[in-house]
C-alpha cells in the first residue's frame, strides 16, 4: 500500500472511529451504577452533617458480588493512626493540620429486605494493611448481587467535619462538604476497586444520579452551592431551617458548600456547540474585584476544553473561592463544582486565580466525563488536565510572570513564564525520583508526586503533540474524549487512541515516558570551524606516489565543521540537530537520538554560526535545555553584563547587610 | 521629654553637605565594598562565561533575564547559587527564617554570610575613620585611615553588640512572632486583617532596628566626640544622647531611608541594565551603576554626619581635635580609645 493510500485508510478509519464513538458522546445521562438520594441537616454549631442516603447500586460485572465496599473518606482525619496521617505527617494543603477531627459513622444499614447489614460491616485496608485506618469498610451481604442485578441500601451515616486543611471541612461560618457521604467503590471483574484515603490520591467512582436535600440554618438562605441544579425553590422548614434540594444525573461524587459571607454572581458561557452553561460564582466579598477574572476563566476553560474534547453537557458549573485560612479546601474538583484559589493582592500579570480556575473547570473533562481511576493513575486526570490547562492559558492569556511574595503581599516580576516547558519546570528537580506510572500513595513524596503527576505527564504530552503536530494531537484527545465519555479510561485506552488516530505504534514513546523513570538529555558538546587545510603526506601522481596534494586539493576554500551532539540521558526520542552556517546557509539533520553520541563534519563549508540539537524545542522533556546549542566563536556580552549586574547587588547587600549596625 | 536643637531636616542636610565636602569618605567606602563584592563576583562571572559565551542561548540573554535559563543554571549548578533563592524567599515571607537554617546555607548563600561577618569589621572600620574624619575641618584619606584604626577595637565591639541584638531583634520579635501566629492568622476573618498583623509585627522590627542602630549610632559619635571622658561615662552619653533625642534622631534616620528608598525606586524605574545594548552600552552600565552606589554612599555619610551634627550641634572647644585651646590629642596619648 502506498503512502498516499496508507493515510487516507487512516484517515478513514479515524473518522469511523470518531462518528462511531461520537455516537457515545451524546447519550446523556449514561447508564446509572451508583445513584444516591440523601437527605442531610447541617449542624453548623457542632460542625457535623447528619444525613440518610438511599443507595441504589447495579452490579455491571460478570460476577456476583457477595460483599460491598464503601470509602469513609472523613475518617481519614479520626486520628494520627489514619493511613493519611501516616503518610502526610499530618501536612495538609495548606501547612500543618490543625488538632481538629474529623469522622463519619454509620449508624445503620439495612437492605431493601429490612436486613441488618450493619452487624457485617468491618474496615478493611487493601493498600497497606493498617488495621487503624477506618477509609474503607466492607459489609457482607446474606445474598450475593447477582450480575446485572440492582440492590437498594439505606444507610443512616454521621459526619464530623474537621477544620478546613485537606478539602473538605470548615473555618467559621464556612463549610466544604465533600467526601462527606458513605461512598460505594467501584466493582470490576477482577474484584472491588475501593482505595485508602492516601495523603496524595484523589477519588474513583461509578456514575450515577445524586439527588440530595440540605436542611441549613436560615442565615445560609440563598448562599449554599452544590453539584448540579436546584430541583425545586428553598423551602422553608420549623426551627429557623431552611432546605435545598440539588439534583444531578451522570456524575460521580456530589459536593456542597455554604457560607453566609458569600457575594453570588452569576452569568452565563454560551459556545455553539459546546455549551449553554449556567455560571454561578460563590465568591468572597473580599475578592470582589476579581469576580470578572475567576467567570473569564471558567469561560476559556470550557470554551478551550470543550473545543479539543467535545461538549460540557451539564446546565451549571459552581466556582466556589474559599475564604482566608480555608485555602485548603481551594483548587479541587467536583462534579460540576470546582473551588478556585486566589489571594487579596493577587496580581493581574500573574495568572494564579485564571490557573486554578481554568484547571479545575478543565477537570469537568479529565475526571467528570473522562473519569480515570486517580488512586492508581492518576496522571490521566491531573497530567492530562495540566496539559490542556497549559494549552488553554496560553490561548486565552499568552505567558504568565514571575510572583514576588513580599510578607503576604504578592508583586508581578517583568519576567515571562511560557507554556508549557516554564510552567512546569518543577518536573526538572525530581526527574529521575519516580516512575510516573506508580500507584499515587507510592511515590517518594508530594514533591516527587506534583512533579511527575502534573508536571512530566504534561510536558510528555507537550512533546507528543510538537511531534505529531497540534492537529493530529486534537484528534487524538477527541478520539479518547468520545470513546470514553462517562466511562473509566485507563492509560493503554489512550495509548490505542494515539494509535488508532494516527495510524501508527506510539507505545514505544509512552514506554519511555510515562512507564520509565529516566530522563531525557540531548547535549551539543562540541562545535567548532576552523579554515580548511590542505592535506599532507604522499599522494597519488602520475601513477606513482608523490610528496604534497593535487592541485585542486593544494589550495582548500572554507572552513572545516565538527559538532558533537550527545545523549546524557537514559531515556532517547528521536531529536533534530540543525547546523546554522554564514550567509544562512542551514543543515537539517533528524536524528534517532538511539546512539550515546553522533557526530557531524562539514568540509569546506561556510563558517558555521551555531549548532542546535532540538532547536523546534519539540522535546519540552529535556531536563537542560541551555546544552542545546553551542556556537564556535566566544560572545562575552551577555555574561559581563550578567556579571556587571551582580556586582552592583552584591555591592548592594554588602551595604544593606553593614546598615543595621 | 524636651528635644530642642536643630530639626531634624536641618542636621541631615548639614551632613549631607558635611559628606560632600569630602567626596574622598564616599571613595573610600566606594572602594572597600567593590573589593568585598569581588569575592563573590569572580566565581559568579566565571560560571557565566563558562555557560554563556559560547551558547545560542546567549543573544536573549543580553537584553533580558529569561527565566528558564536562570532557573536550569539554578538546579544543574547547585555548587553556585546554592539555597540563595529559598533564603531570600524565606526572609521575605510572613514567617520568617530561622537561624538554625543557617548551617543550610550553600553556594553563594554560604559565602554571602561569611562575608557579612567581614563587613561588620570593615565597617566598624570605616566607620570610626568616617566619624573622626568628619569632626576634622581639614583632614585626608590619611586622617580616615588613622581615625579608622584608632576606633576599630571600642567599634567592632559596638558593631557585634549591634549586629548580635538586631539578629535577636529578628528573631524574637518577627521570626518566633510568625511561628506562633501562623495558625491565629489563618484564623483570621479575612487576608487583609492577616496582613495588617504581618505589617504590625514588620513594623516592630523595623522599630527595634531603628533603636539598635540609632543607640549603637549615638554610642559612635559621642565615642569619637568626647575622647575626654572615660569609656563607660562615653557609652552612657552615647546612650543618653540617643534617649534625649530620640525625635530628632529618628527623623535623621527617617529622611536617610527615604532618599535611599527613593534612589532605588528611581533607579528600578529607570532600569538602565534591561533592554540590552539598545539601551545602555557595557561601559555606561557600568558607569551608572557605580555613580548610583557612590550617591548612595554620600548621603549614607550625610547620615552618618547628621547624627553627629544632631548629638554634638555647638562641640566645645575643648573637646575638638582641632580646637583653639585644647591641642588635637595624638593617638599615642589616648590609649583609652583601644580599653
Amino acid at each position: 500500500m502506498s503512502a498516499k493510500a496508507r493515510a487516507w485508510a487512516t484517515g478513514l478509519l479515524g473518522l469511523a472511529l470518531v462518528s462511531s464513538s461520537l455516537a457515545r458522546a451524546d447519550e446523556f445521562p449514561p447508564p446509572a451504577v451508583a445513584s444516591y438520594q440523601i437527605t442531610c441537616k447541617l449542624d453548623a454549631e457542632a460542625k457535623t452533617v447528619e444525613g440518610t442516603e438511599v443507595l441504589t447500586w447495579k452490579n455491571t460485572t460478570s460476577h456476583p458480588a457477595p460483599t460491598l465496599r464503601f470509602h469513609l473518606y472523613l475518617n481519614a482525619f479520626r486520628n494520627t493512626l489514619s493511613t493519611w496521617w501516616r503518610e502526610s505527617g499530618g501536612v495538609g494543603r495548606d501547612g500543618n493540620m490543625p488538632d481538629s477531627w474529623g469522622s463519619i459513622e454509620i449508624r445503620r444499614m439495612t437492605a431493601s429486605d429490612g436486613a441488618d447489614l450493619l452487624p457485617a460491616l468491618r474496615y478493611v485496608a487493601p493498600d497497606d494493611g493498617n488495621p487503624d485506618d477506618r477509609t474503607v469498610a466492607e459489609v457482607i451481604l446474606g445474598k450475593p448481587v447477582a450480575p446485572g442485578e440492582t440492590i437498594s441500601l439505606a444507610i443512616d451515616f454521621l459526619s464530623r467535619l474537621p477544620r478546613v486543611s485537606v478539602r473538605t471541612g470548615y473555618k467559621d461560618d464556612f463549610f466544604m462538604v465533600v467526601q462527606w457521604f458513605p461512598k460505594i467503590g467501584v466493582l470490576q471483574d477482577s474484584g472491588w476497586n475501593c482505595h485508602q484515603f492516601h495523603a496524595t490520591s484523589e477519588f474513583f467512582a461509578d456514575f450515577g444520579k445524586y439527588d440530595v436535600s440540605i436542611d441549613v440554618p436560615a442565615r445560609y438562605r440563598g448562599k449554599v452551592g452544590a453539584t448540579g441544579s436546584l430541583a425545586e425553590k428553598e423551602r422553608e422548614l420549623s426551627g429557623g431551617r431552611i432546605l435545598y434540594r440539588f439534583q444531578q444525573d451522570g456524575v460521580h461524587d456530589f459536593a456542597w458548600t455554604a457560607d453566609p459571607g458569600y457575594q453570588v454572581i452569576e452569568d452565563t458561557f454560551r459556545e455553539a456547540g459546546i455549551g449553554d452553561v449556567a455560571l454561578r460564582l460563590l465568591l468572597q466579598p473580599e475578592h470582589s474585584a476579581q469576580a470578572e477574572r475567576y467567570l473569564k476563566a471558567a469561560k476559556a476553560s470550557l470554551s478551550g476544553y470543550g473545543r479539543v474534547l467535545g461538549p460540557y453537557p451539564y446546565p451549571t458549573l459552581t466556582i466556589v473561592d474559599p475564604p482566608w485560612g480555608a485555602r485548603g479546601a481551594g483548587g479541587m474538583e467536583y462534579p460540576t463544582l470546582i473551588t478556585g484559589g486566589t489571594s487579596w493582592s493577587a496580581p493581574r500579570a500573574v495568572h494564579r486565580p485564571e490557573s486554578v480556575t481554568i484547571h479545575e473547570a478543565g477537570h469537568q473533562f479529565f475526571y467528570g466525563l473522562l473519569a480515570s481511576n486517580e488512586f492508581e493513575e492518576a496522571w490521566l486526570d491531573e497530567g492530562f488536565n495540566s496539559y490542556m490547562t497549559d494549552r488553554v492559558l496560553q490561548a486565552a492569556y499568552g505567558p504568565n510572570h514571575v510572583e514576588l511574595d513580599v510578607f503576604g503581599l504578592h508583586f508581578p516580576l517583568g519576567i515571562d513564564i511560557h507554556y508549557p516547558l516554564d510552567a512546569n519546570r518543577r518536573y526538572f528537580e525530581t526527574a529521575d525520583w519516580d516512575l510516573l506510572a506508580s500507584p499515587s500513595w507510592k511515590f517518594r513524596n508530594r514533591k516527587s508526586y506534583g512533579a511527575m503527576i502534573y508536571s512530566k505527564t504534561a510536558l510528555t504530552l507537550a512533546t507528543l503533540e510538537r511531534l505529531l503536530g497540534t492537529s493530529t494531537m486534537d484528534r487524538v484527545l477527541r478520539l479518547y474524549a468520545d470513546r470514553w465519555r462517562y466511562r473509566h479510561p485507563t492509560t493503554k485506552d489512550f495509548v490505542a487512541c494515539v494509535r488508532d488516530a494516527t495510524g501508527r505504534d506510539w507505545g514505544w514513546f509512552f514506554d519511555r515516558t510515562f512507564y520509565a523513570s529516566g530522563v531525557v538529555d540531548y547535549a551539543v558538546e562540541e562545535a567548532t570551524s576552523v579554515p580548511a587545510k590542505a592535506p599532507r603526506g604522499l599522494f597519488e601522481k602520475d601513477g606513482a606516489l608523490a610528496a604534497g596534494p593535487p592541485a585542486d586539493k593544494a589550495r582548500p576554500k572554507g572552513y572545516d565543521t565538527v559538532v558533537l551532539v550527545v545523549r546524557r540521558g537514559d531515556v532517547a526520542l528521536p531529536v533534530d540537530v540543525l547546523l546554522r552556517f554564514v550567509g544562512g546557509r542551514e543543515h537539517r539533520v533528524h536524528w534517532n537520538g538511539e546512539a550515546r553520541w553522533t557526530r557531524f563534519r562539514v568540509s569546506g563549508g561556510p563558517r558555521l554560526l551555531e549548532a542546535l540539537v532540538d532547536p523546534d524545542e519539540k522535546i519540552v522533556l529535556d531536563v537542560d535545555r541551555s546544552n542545546n546549542g553551542r556556537r564556535p566563536e566566544s560572545d562575552p556580552r551577555a555574561a559581563t553584563r550578567w556579571t556587571a549586574r551582580a556586582v552592583f547587588w552584591i555591592q548592594n547587600m554588602i551595604d544593606f547587610l553593614t546598615v543595621a549596625w | 521629654m524636651r528635644d530642642r536643637g536643630p530639626r531634624a531636616l536641618t542636621c541631615f542636610v548639614r551632613g549631607l553637605k558635611l559628606s560632600l565636602s569630602k567626596p574622598y569618605l564616599a571613595l573610600a567606602l566606594w572602594l572597600i565594598q567593590l573589593l568585598m563584592a569581588a569575592v563573590l563576583v569572580l566565581p559568579i562571572s566565571n560560571s557565566l562565561h563558562a555557560m554563556l559565551d559560547h551558547s545560542p542561548a546567549a543573544d536573549k540573554m543580553v537584553a533580558n533575564p529569561d527565566y528558564g535559563w536562570w532557573e536550569t543554571v539554578r538546579r544543574t549548578h547547585p555548587d553556585l547559587l546554592g539555597n540563595f533563592p529559598e533564603l531570600a524567599t524565606g526572609l521575605l515571607s510572613p514567617e520568617g527564617v530561622k537561624w538554625s537554617e543557617l548551617p543550610n546555607l550553600r553556594g553563594i548563600g554560604a559565602v554571602a554570610f561569611s562575608l557579612a561577618l567581614l563587613a561588620t569589621v570593615l565597617h566598624a572600620f570605616a566607620l570610626g575613620g568616617m566619624l573622626g574624619t568628619l569632626r576634622e575641618p581639614s583632614s585626608s584619606l590619611v586622617t580616615f585611615g588613622r581615625e579608622g584604626m584608632r576606633r576599630m577595637p571600642a567599634f567592632l565591639v559596638f558593631t557585634f553588640a549591634a549586629f548580635g541584638s538586631a539578629f535577636a531583634a529578628y528573631e524574637w520579635i518577627y521570626q518566633r512572632s510568625g511561628e506562633e501566629m501562623r495558625e491565629r492568622a489563618h484564623a483570621l476573618p479575612t487576608e487583609p486583617m492577616a496582613l495588617a498583623v504581618t505589617g504590625i509585627r514588620l513594623l516592630a522590627l523595623v522599630l527595634a532596628l531603628a533603636i539598635i542602630k540609632l543607640l549603637a549610632d549615638s554610642v559612635r559619635v559621642v565615642w569619637v566626640a568626647r575622647p575626654d571622658l572615660p569609656p563607660v561615662s562615653r557609652f552612657f552619653f552615647g546612650i543618653g544622647g540617643a534617649l534625649s533625642r530620640p525625635l530628632r534622631l529618628f527623623g535623621i534616620l527617617g529622611v536617610y531611608a527615604v532618599l535611599t528608598a527613593g534612589l532605588y525606586v528611581i533607579w528600578l524605574i529607570l532600569d538602565p541594565s534591561a533592554g540590552g545594548e539598545a539601551r545602555f552600552a557595557l561601559v555606561p552600565l557600568i558607569l551608572s551603576q557605580q555613580v548610583f552606589v557612590f550617591i548612595r554612599l554620600l548621603i549614607k555619610i550625610g547620615y552618618y554626619a547628621g547624627v553627629s551634627e544632631a548629638l554634638t550641634r555647638t562641640p566645645p572647644p575643648e573637646y575638638a581635635y582641632s580646637g583653639a585651646s585644647a591641642p588635637p590629642p595624638r593617638p599615642d596619648e589616648v590609649p583609652l580609645e583601644n580599653a
